[in-house]
């Protein structure tokens, strides 16, 4: 476990923008508890400093994970976010998708959002913008990236892309072994 | 008072010297060089040379006009640079500060048993006295394997290396930071050649006593900063990010070249200049025009080249 180098700090900045703009503040500038990332085993957890400073004491392949994982660093040095990560965007999300109820089951099977699901959209999302999936009862499902702006949306026909797959809750089953 | 003798003795020894040449020699006092340009008797020169060649120069009298130079007075310039005074060493700075004055110690130390002078050090030096003498001194915690004699040369040796290191941590600290850059270098150089094989160096030849070659470690922020610290460097990765993308802001392809003109300019001038002028850019350009100005008769006739430029206009716009 170690902190992010600066590279990777902008790495893992940048990709949360995607998705929540200038809300990032709020996760590094908490009024509650000082909470920080860290880098282990190529994952970054976002981490309050208490339980840091607790898991210190663990040794390096005894400590399987600690705080929340956001995502991990591919090995040509690109970072990745992963679901476990939904609740923060969830929280601090600038565009967000609502599915309908029979589209929520597809979505959480790994496809990616069509056209004929589409509940909700923020007004004037752009296109390729990081968005969060909901569910019609406002239940975060996922998150992806829009194909078209909301402006076009309204020419395509019910079986168009609208936004792509990055993540979904399904991984939690999916992708046990390897998400955390 | 007859001085003829004494006249004629002077003009004979002028005459001993006085030499018949076909062409003056030639002077350059300069180098103080007399050459002889008159052709050699090639017949005398193959028959014998070496008597040609003395009897060909002239002999120096004892007494003859020799001039007697005075000592050159010009001072020639220094080639080299001053020498540079040499950087102190650790102890001159300390003895320096402290003000202790050098003693300087003889090679030579009187030694009372022996009744002779012997080296400090060295051949039969005294500062291997202890090591070398026949009974020793135990001590009352000594092993049983304890060697009285190794451990006074392992001390000894080890005084050597240790002011081995302290000269050569002295020389690394005298040298300048280009002497440290050139060795850099260097040794960077080393590296490289040394790994330059298909092997990448793994299967070369090593040197005796080679260092093996270790890359620079990484070197991570510990784990427990100050909570404020880092969040004080967070947010100014993020100010830095969000100014970045405000500069470098991505646009969407399309409008590109208008976009590089700013002010959402339809006209892309660079391209429209370059089409105007046939390639020779707008300084050219500007040239032409004014004396296009200056000159009525022509104008008519470049009226041509400023309808090009129009048309380089119109094709910027449709590119844009």
């Amino acid at each position: 476990m170690r902190p992010l180098t600066e590279e990777e700090q902008a790495a893992v900045f940048s990709k949360l923008a995607n998705y929540i703009g200038k809300n990032i503040v709020h996760l590094v500038d908490r009024n509650d508890e000082a909470y920080c990332f860290r880098l282990h085993r190529d994952r970054v957890y976002y981490v309050s400093e208490s339980s840091m400073r607790l898991a210190i004491s663990v040794a390096r392949p005894n400590l399987v994970s600690l705080g929340t994982c956001f995502g991990k660093f591919s090995k040509s040095g690109k970072f990745k976010l992963h679901i476990t990560a939904l609740d923060y965007l969830a929280q601090y999300a600038k565009y967000k998708v609502w599915v309908k109820p029979n589209g929520e089951m597809p979505f959480l099977y790994g496809n990616h959002v069509v056209k004929a699901h589409l509940g909700r959209i923020t007004e004037d999302t752009p296109e390729h913008q990081g968005v969060v999936v909901y569910s019609m009862r406002d239940i975060p499902l996922g998150f992806g990236v829009t194909a078209r702006s909301t402006v076009d949306t309204r020419k395509l026909d019910p079986t168009a892309i609208l936004v792509y797959r990055q993540a979904d809750a399904g991984e939690y089953l999916r992708d046990e072994d390897t998400l955390f | 008072m007859d001085v003829s003798a004494i006249i004629e003795a002077e003009a004979a020894k002028h005459s001993a010297i006085a030499v018949e040449k076909d062409s003056a020699v030639e002077i350059d006092a300069g180098l103080l060089t007399i050459t002889d340009p008159n052709p050699i008797d090639s017949q005398s020169y193959s028959a014998d040379k070496e008597t040609y060649l003395t009897e060909l120069a002239r002999e120096v009298f004892p007494d003859g006009p020799l001039a007697l130079l005075p000592k050159p007075t010009t001072q020639l310039p220094r080639a080299k640079p001053l020498p540079k005074p040499k950087p102190p060493t650790k102890w001159e700075q300390f003895s320096a500060a402290k003000g202790i004055s050098k003693k300087i110690k003889d090679r030579k130390l009187w030694d009372e048993e022996r009744q002779e002078w012997v080296n400090r050090w060295g051949v039969d030096g005294k500062n291997k006295e202890k090591e070398e003498q026949w009974i020793h001194e135990l001590p009352d915690n000594a092993d049983d394997d304890f060697n009285p004699a190794a451990a006074a040369r392992a001390e000894r040796k080890k005084r050597v290396a240790k002011n081995e290191k302290q000269k050569l941590a002295n020389m690394a600290r005298a040298q300048t930071s280009e002497q440290r850059e050139r060795k850099a270098e260097i040794e960077r150089t080393l590296l490289t050649t040394k790994s330059s094989t298909a092997s990448m160096g793994k299967f070369d030849k090593k040197l005796e006593g080679e260092p093996k070659v270790r890359g620079v470690k990484r070197k991570f922020a510990p784990n427990e900063i100050p909570s404020e610290q880092e969040k004080k460097t967070s947010l100014a990765i993020l100010s830095k990010l969000d100014s970045g993308t405000a500069k470098v802001g991505k646009k969407p392809k399309g409008d590109h070249a208008s976009g590089a003109e700013g002010d959402g300019a339809v006209l892309n001038v660079r391209k429209a200049l370059r089409h105007a002028s046939g390639g020779r850019g707008g300084a050219a350009l500007g040239r032409e025009l004014g004396r296009n100005n200056s000159s009525r008769g022509r104008a008519g006739a470049r009226g041509g080249r400023r309808g090009s430029s129009s048309r380089g206009k119109g094709r910027g716009k449709s590119s844009s």
